[in-house]
This record gives C-alpha cells, structure tokens and sequence, in this order.
C-alpha cells in the first residue's frame, strides 16, 4: 500500500527494546526469537496493534545472510518464520505488515570492502523470500550509506512489486556516520521510485525537527519519522523520555510534514497510543513539488541555482594520453584529471571512455567507482552506449546526470526508460534522424519533443537539460548566432536548463581561448548555465567568475574577491630564473616547476635518457636522506610526487609520438585479504612508479586467487604484499604459497607493520621489504637478475 | 578537540621538523579538526573474575589472558570504550592520495594522533563520572594476549555498528580506519601506570620508530 499523503500513518515502535524487557539476554539475537519465542513477538505485535499502529514492522531487521551466518537458519527459514507471526497478530484486523530490512552489518566499498553488486545480492534475497512470505511492503531503515541504500531499493524494485519505505539516521547535524546529507537522500531516493522516505533512530523526535522540515524541501513523497525516545544514556544506554514527551515532540514533527508517524529505540505501545491520540484533529501538511534541479554524491549536494561548471576533461576526443590511460585501464590517470579539474572549480565532471578497443560496458562502471572514491563532486555519465549508461547508473552514488539522449525515436526509447528508472537528470541533444537542423527554431523543437517525452515517463521538467550544440564557428560561421538563439529559446519558452560543450567554437583558430570565452559569454548571457568547458584554462574560469559577479549570483563578489586576492600580484620567477634544476626541483618536490622544467628538457633529451640521467638519480638523493634519518617520510613521496610530474611529461611526450610507455617492468601490489588499511600499500606504489615501474595494483581485501591470477595472466616477476593486522598474515603465507607454486613463480616480497624479516622467511617470501625504499632496491635486484 | 601535533610527527618519525614540514602538518590537522570530531562511546559494567578470564557478565564479555588479569587485578567495574573519526576521514584521506602522498601521509598521522585523542577524552569523562575511583591504564583488543577476535563483542556490546557506523571485517579489523576500542578498569585503589612506553609493545623488536632513534616513555 502507498501512503496516503494527506493522512496520517501509524507506524510502531521498538521491537528490540521490548525483546530485551521481556528478558531476550545479552549476545542474543532477536531474530532467533522468531524460533525461540514466537509467543514473545506475536504479543509485541498485538500490543502495537492495539496502541493504534497501522503498519507493524516484522523482526527481520539482520535477516541477512550475513548476519545470520551462525544462527542456523536461513533468510528464507527466518524470514517466513517472521512474517508468519506478524501475519498472526494482524489477523482480522486491516493492519499491514512490513519486511524490515536493516544494514547487513558490513560496510561498502570503497569505504569497507563488500561490492555494490554482493550487497544488492544479499538484499533481493531478503526481499524475495518477503514477497514470497507475504509482506505487504518493504521498509528498509536504520541506513547509513546511502549506496547500501540504493542497493536494497534497487533490488526491492527489481523483485518484487510492493512498495518501498526507505529511511536513514542521522545525527542532529545533518549527516548520517558516511556523510550523508538529508537533500541528497531525498533526491537519490526518490529518484529511485522510494513510495515514502523519513529518518529513523539514532535522534529523539526534538533533534529530528530542522531534518524533517529539510527533507520537506526537497520532495513531495510521504515523509517517515520514527525517532528514538529521545537521546540516550551514554553510560548505560537507557532512554529516559516519556510518552507523552514523545507524542507532544512528534506533533511538531507531524506539522513539519511527516505522515507516516512511529517510534524507535526505546519507545513501547504506550508511546504509540499516546503518539495516536495527540493526533487527532491535526490535518497533514500539504507538500509541493521541489522545481530546482538537482545532482549529487551522498556528501556533495549540488542545486542548480546559478552557473554550473561542467567539467570536459574526462574525454578521450583528440587526447592521446587519455586514450593510452584508457587502453592501459590507467583508472589513476582518470582520478587524478578528474582531481585537478575539481581543484579548479568544476562543479560536476563529465566522464566518457568511449574510444576503439574499449569495453565500455565494463570500463564506464569501473570508472565511475574509482572515481568517487576519490573526487567527491557529481558526475555526468557520458556514453552513446545505453548498456554502458545502464552499467553506470546502477553503480553511481548519489543522483548523477546521462549525457545524452537525443531526438531520434531510438534514442528516446533507449535512454528515458534508464533515466527514469535510475532517477537521473539528462542532457537532451537539438538533433534528430535528420542531423543537427541549421535553425533555432528547428533545434526548438526537438527541445520541446525531448522535454515532452521525458515528462510523459515522470521524469520531472527541472531534470531535462537541453544542450542546443556548438558548431565549430570556423567552419559554419553563420551557426554560432543560431546556436545562441536557440539557447535563448529553450531558456525563456521552455524554462529548463541549458548545457554547450563550448570549447568547440574555437576549433581550428588560434588564440582559442579568447574565442572560447568570448562565446561563453554570450551563451552565458542568453541564458546558458551548464557550460562544459575545460576548467583548468585559466581564462575560462575567470570568465565565469566575472559573469557570476554580474549576474548576481555571486552575492558580495564574495568568491571572485576570494579567487582574485589568492592570484600573486606579480608572476613567479620561472625555475631558470631561480637557477633551479630539474633534479633540486625533484629533490624539494617541487611539482609544478619539475613538469615545466622536463617539458623543456625533453626539447632536447630522449625520455629514457632523462629518467636514467636526472629523474633516478635525484630520487636516489632523497632516498639516501631518508634512510640516512635526514629527510623523512613526506619528504620521499613530496619528491616522487614531483618525480611523478615529470614522468607524466614524458608520457605525454611518448604518446604523441605514438611511442610505448616506459616501464621498467610490471609488478602486482596487494593488500591481502582480510586487510583494508592501504597507505602503506600506496605508498610503496608510489615511489615504485616513480622509479620507472608500472605498478598493477589489485586494492585491498585480495584473495590469494586474484592475485595468482593476475600474476599469470601478466606473467609478472615480481608480486608485493602488504599486511597490516596479524589476524591477516594467514591469508599473507597463503598467498605467497600460492603464487610459488605457479608454474612460472614470481618473487614474492612482503611488508606492512606487522611483517617481520622471520615472518617474511617463516612463510617462504623471498624478500622482505621494511619500507618503500627497500621496494625499490629489490626490483632493481629482481630485473637486474632476470638481465643476467 | 584538538590534535596533537607532536604525536602526529611522531607517528611520521619526524624528531626535529624543518619549519615547511612542520607548517603541512599543522595545515593537515586543520583540515582534519574543521571537518571530523571524534565520537565515542562507552559502557560501564561490573566486572568479576571468571575461572577463563575477567568476566562482564552485562556486556557478555570475557577477558582472557595475563594482560586483562593483571590489569583488573582490582578493579570492581570495567569500561568498554568505542572510538571513531568516521567514515568522512576515510574519504579525505581517499581525496587526499589521489592528489598527494606526501599531504596523505601526515593526514593519516594526524587521525592517528586525533583518535587517540577521542579516546583520552572519554577517558577523562569516564573519570570525572566516577571522582571516587581510580582508573587503570586503557589497552585494546590486539594488545599483549588480549585477543583482537574480541572486537567484534566490543562492537556488539557497544551497539558501535548503530551508535557509530563502526563494523569489523571478518579478520577483525575494524572500519572506518581510524577506529579504537578498548577497556579500562575502575578500582577504588590507586592504579599504577602499567602500559606506557616502549617497554610492554609486543613490536618493539621491529618497530621502525625505535630503529630511527624514537622513543616512547611512559
């Protein structure tokens, strides 16, 4: 049963907090009390039932496969066991009976180490065996990770056909323990076809109000709030509030917009029967829809009010370096330009990996993962793939954009369905079967059809953004006027956001920049306000920085003060003028003039002969400081840091000449299963790259397994471990043994704080290595080996 | 709360920095205050020997082992302690690698340093609860023989997956990263300091802190 706005809905209260008062004992589980004592949960049950709750929770709260692992019962065992108990006590009345479905109790990458795709697995079994069971909706609380979240409704939604509660806990700040922020819940979830949405424990009612009225501004579905009875003890854990203190808070809390009304830790049938009779004669809130539209991450909201950069980088088109990222699965190229553009001040970051030779349908998902775990701004997935979108969209975090559909009947067929079922924001294209028209009033019309087919599928009008396509200017001079008018036209008629890719005015002219961002002030000016532009070019950010002030969206000039006061008045004396050399410049880590300092050396140099002549030899300076206790440990990676700069220069140079990269030789680093602490891990891999070696680096919490595999299938010779806990060095001895036993076995070295040298020999490594530097003379000792 | 600089330098194995290095630090550990405040959380039960160990019948725990039992020798309550920076120190320091190591580094030994902090705090809270009582030193699962396969009674004990988001893996390592948990005992005699220093770490043979010329004294 959906909601019904305009009434209130009785939900109840704690199920483990009356377990525990009837004598459940500590180290129990409650839902072995489904088996134990049906008696105990039927009576709760009933209790609740006859306090005035119309919806009452079945105790499956961890009936995961996870957490049920010991219990001796299965998650269909315990969940029709459950349901069968609720369904008892709400016998003859019209009472509903929810699945409860809590977190599974083990955190998601990237922050823990269980996948997207494991956790929505564990979840459609949950949610199978409750239709089955016959819940009559699903509730899925208590979340704290909004991509945990979006895994269990996802696979409520796939499998089956009952509607969906979906609640989260935060603290009084706003956040749940991940970051999450209230707007980016309600808009993720909601996108994602949630029937209601609220918050639920770890608050009382009073701290739950500023978050309800918060969440009241941002969507229009039936609002949830089932706080704890108030804030507990921190010693003993009790909670000390009264019933009627509760009811009186959850008035408040039922004016502020909340109609689905019940109670969490803490709270009994009595708070309920109170609950229910402070709300007589009180009338729910009317909500109105939010019209602004909206991307996110879990902790990154991001209205669209004002100008939003949209940042171009992430592209292989005419980038020879990025298409050799993407051939070599350089994932740590793509995270690093996608850092540098957010440094610069792009507020979203379009991501396309579309290029001859690459999965796509693989790649784009892998990206999009790698990418959050490290930049933390939306993303704007870009393909012409719709297995690739859908690919992505499943595993995007938050409410992201697709870019793109487009006017052709296949594209509106293929692309809307995924934005509408994944709840994203999309970029419709001004063409059709008949190519880009040559008139505004053409690329109009395919804007009115785009917006039009998108609302007849419910996507809301704010989240179509039209793009009215750049012509290069140097080819069809006549169509940068007609482009701008468009953009004139769909902003004033239809209302809805427009996107350009402007840097491709400019194309095949000199001075690009100054045609580009005299463009993008035009556009900018007939109401564009997704440009996506390179926002590491100076003069285009200044440009929009500028066009803010003007516009009034930045109020005081606040941000351009802010940008410009940060600008040396004076430039910098160059490197030469400072008599630095490539080699101090790496030594001191200085980055940013050893790039400048390579691009001139290689004028004249060969790449190999700079990495031999300059790069090692200054590394090997700062090394020798470290171990010597002269430099220490920010001081080594500042200067591979920098040595990481050049070699990025020597990429560059590489692939345009079409050249292979350099590499030293190819060595798998792991954090072994069981570990997720992965500095030490990182650490070693950055200065290894940084001495030549290409590192193929395999994350942390490695099966033994993957990491055979990956040294066979790369037949590497030299594999490197990392643990940091002594419950892991099992899975480490295991691990070493195994890849000895291949039939070509690499050398084996070992780390991390807990490997000793008598550890190391005790499981058969063949090295040990103490610390990054130690990493780095055995590879020089294994390929000086292999030479001889 | 704020973060101590000088065991930030000392996880880095910096004795005497040079004014630069000393300046990114700091600038780490205001970035790491302005945006994470630890949390923690804590239990007090009666505790009583056991013929295995030290038992906390409330929380279902059993210490095993010399450390706890020497420890406990006269303490009447226990207090659990669950400390954490939380996920969001993981994402900045994710953030922080992917743009620079070196920044990563003292990052992460500025978290360190700032746990370590959270838990002194509620150490002090604890306390100031109890002005009557004495408090032992406070150790942690993984610490001399007190095995760290307990920390997942800790967690449950605790409530730490709800109260905190903290979970364990099923090597027992806990997440978010920088994550403490960890007992001390309460007695109404004077404890002495027991676990300070050097001299009780069961890595003190290997550890790379010694081997640059730095010390820990009680």
């Amino acid at each position: 049963m959906i909601p019904d706005p305009h009434a209130f809905l009785l939900l109840d209260g704690a199920m483990g907090t009356m377990l525990q008062r009837m004598g459940m004992k500590p180290g129990e589980s409650s839902e072995q009390m489904n088996f134990s004592r049906p008696d105990w949960i039927e009576s709760i049950h009933r209790a609740y039932i006859d306090a005035g709750s119309r919806v009452i929770y079945a105790n499956t709260f961890s009936a995961n496969r996870r957490k049920l692992r010991q219990s001796g019962h299965s998650v269909r065992q315990t969940v029709y066991a459950a349901v069968a108990v609720a369904r008892r006590a709400a016998a003859g009345t019209d009472v509903q009976v929810a699945l409860d479905v809590g977190p599974l109790g083990e955190l998601l990458e990237p922050l823990g180490t269980l996948s997207f795709e494991d956790a929505y697995d564990l979840f459609a079994e949950i949610m199978e065996a409750g239709a089955e069971a016959g819940a009559d909706l699903i509730a899925i609380e208590t979340m704290t990770d909004l991509y945990e979240a979006k895994a269990a409704l996802l696979a409520a939604k796939e499998r089956t056909k009952l509607p969906v509660f979906v609640t989260m806990s935060f603290d009084a700040a706003g956040r749940t323990f991940t970051g999450c922020t209230v707007a980016s819940m309600a808009h993720t979830l909601e996108g994602l076809g949630a029937d209601a949405i609220g918050i639920n424990c770890s608050l009382g009612p009073g701290e739950l109000l500023p978050l309800i009225q918060e969440l009241r501004r941002h969507t229009a579905l039936p609002l949830i709030a089932k706080p704890n009875a108030g804030l507990p003890d921190p010693a003993d854990g009790h909670y000390s509030m009264t019933a009627s203190a509760f009811a009186d808070a959850m008035l408040a809390l039922a004016r502020a917009g909340a109609v689905c009304l019940g109670g969490c830790c803490g709270t009994d049938p009595d708070f309920i029967r109170q609950l229910s009779a402070s709300l007589a004669g009180v009338t729910p809130m009317a909500a109105a829809a939010p019209c602004v539209s909206f991307v996110c991450t879990p902790t990154c909201p991001l209205p669209l009010t004002g100008v939003r950069v949209i940042g171009e980088r992430l592209n292989p088109t005419g980038k020879k370096r990025f298409q050799q990222a993407l051939m070599e699965n350089d994932l740590d190229y793509l995270v690093r330009v996608a850092a540098e553009e957010m440094d610069a001040g792009a507020d979203l970051l379009d991501v396309n990996v579309g290029y001859p030779g690459v999965d796509e349908k693989t790649l784009l998902p892998r990206a999009v993962k790698a990418l959050q775990a490290a930049v933390d701004v939306p993303l704007q997935l870009d393909s012409a793939d719709p297995a690739a979108l859908e690919a992505a969209l499943r595993v995007y975090n938050g409410k992201p954009a697709v870019n793109s559909v487009n006017g052709t009947e296949e594209s509106l067929c293929a692309i809307l369905p995924l934005v509408k079922k994944y709840g994203a924001a999309v970029v419709g294209l001004t063409l059709d079967e008949n190519g880009i028209p040559q008139t505004a009033e053409q690329r109009f019309a395919i804007a009115k059809k785009i917006v039009d087919r998108a609302g007849a599928l419910g996507i809301p009008r704010q989240d179509v953004w039209i793009d009215c396509l750049t012509l290069t200017v140097s080819a069809q001079q006549e169509q940068a006027e007609e482009t701008l008018r468009a953009v004139g036209m769909v902003t004033h008629r239809l209302g809805v956001h427009t996107v350009l890719g402007v840097s491709n005015i400019s194309f095949g002219l000199p001075n690009r920049p100054l045609i580009t961002s005299a463009f993008l002030l035009r556009a900018l000016s007939a109401g564009l306000t997704l440009p996506i532009v390179n926002p590491c070019q100076r003069e285009i950010m200044d440009m929009i920085a500028a066009f803010r002030v003007l516009s009034g969206e930045d109020q005081k000039c606040q941000r351009y003060v802010e940008r410009f006061a940060q600008a040396s008045p004076a430039a910098a004396p160059s490197p030469a003028e400072r008599r630095l050399t490539l080699a101090d410049a790496i030594v001191r880590g200085l980055s940013a003039d050893a790039a400048l300092l390579a691009r001139e050396a290689l004028a004249s140099q060969e790449e190999m002969a700079l990495v031999e002549g300059t790069l090692i030899p200054a590394l090997d300076r700062v090394g020798a400081d470290y171990e010597a206790g002269r430099a220490f440990l920010p001081q080594l990676l500042s200067a591979a840091q920098a040595a990481q700069a050049v070699f990025e220069e020597i990429k560059t140079s590489l692939a345009r000449k079409g050249h292979e990269a350099v590499s030293k030789g190819t060595i798998v680093l792991a954090t072994v299963q069981g570990d997720v602490h992965d500095i030490g891990k990182n650490i070693v891999k950055t200065v290894l790259e940084n001495y030549g070696y290409t590192v193929l680096d395999l994350g942390k919490d490695v099966p033994p397994d993957r990491i055979a595999d990956a040294v066979r299938e790369g037949n590497i010779r030299l594999a490197g471990l990392s643990a940091l806990m002594t419950t892991t060095l099992p899975a480490m001895e295991k691990t070493v043994r195994l890849l000895h036993s291949l039939p070509h076995p690499p050398a084996v070295m070992v780390g991390g704080a807990v490997v000793t040298p008598e550890y190391a020999r005790a499981m058969g490594a063949d090295f040990y290595a103490k610390d990054a530097r130690a990493a780095v003379a055995i590879a020089r000792q294994v390929w000086s080996a292999e030479e001889t | 709360m704020t973060i101590p600089i000088s065991e930030a330098l000392r996880y880095l194995g910096i004795r005497d920095p040079d004014p630069d290095t000393l300046a990114r630090v700091k600038a780490q550990a205001r970035a790491l205050e302005d945006r994470v405040t630890p949390r923690y959380t804590y239990r007090i039960c009666p505790i009583e020997r056991h013929e295995k160990g030290w038992l906390l019948k409330e929380a279902d725990i059993l210490l095993p082992g010399r450390l706890a039992g020497k420890m406990m020798a006269s303490c009447h309550l226990a207090a659990l302690l669950l400390c954490t920076l939380g996920a969001q120190f993981d994402a900045m320091l994710r953030a922080a690698q992917a743009r620079d190591m070196a920044a990563a580094v003292m990052l992460d030994a500025c978290g360190s340093a700032y746990v370590e902090a959270g838990c002194d705090s509620a150490q002090r809270e604890i306390a100031a609860r109890f002005p009557d009582l004495y408090l032992t030193d406070r150790f942690s699962p993984g610490y001399g023989d007190l095995p760290l396969a307990l920390q997942g009674d800790w967690l449950r004990a605790l409530n730490g997956e709800k109260r905190l988001g903290v979970c364990e893996t099923k090597a027992h390592v806990l997440i978010p990263a920088k994550s403490v948990t960890a007992v001390l005992g309460l007695s109404s005699q004077p404890q002495p300091a027991i676990l300070r220093g050097c001299g009780v770490c069961a890595l003190k043979g290997q550890c790379a802190y010694r081997e640059r010329g730095l010390f820990y004294d009680s």
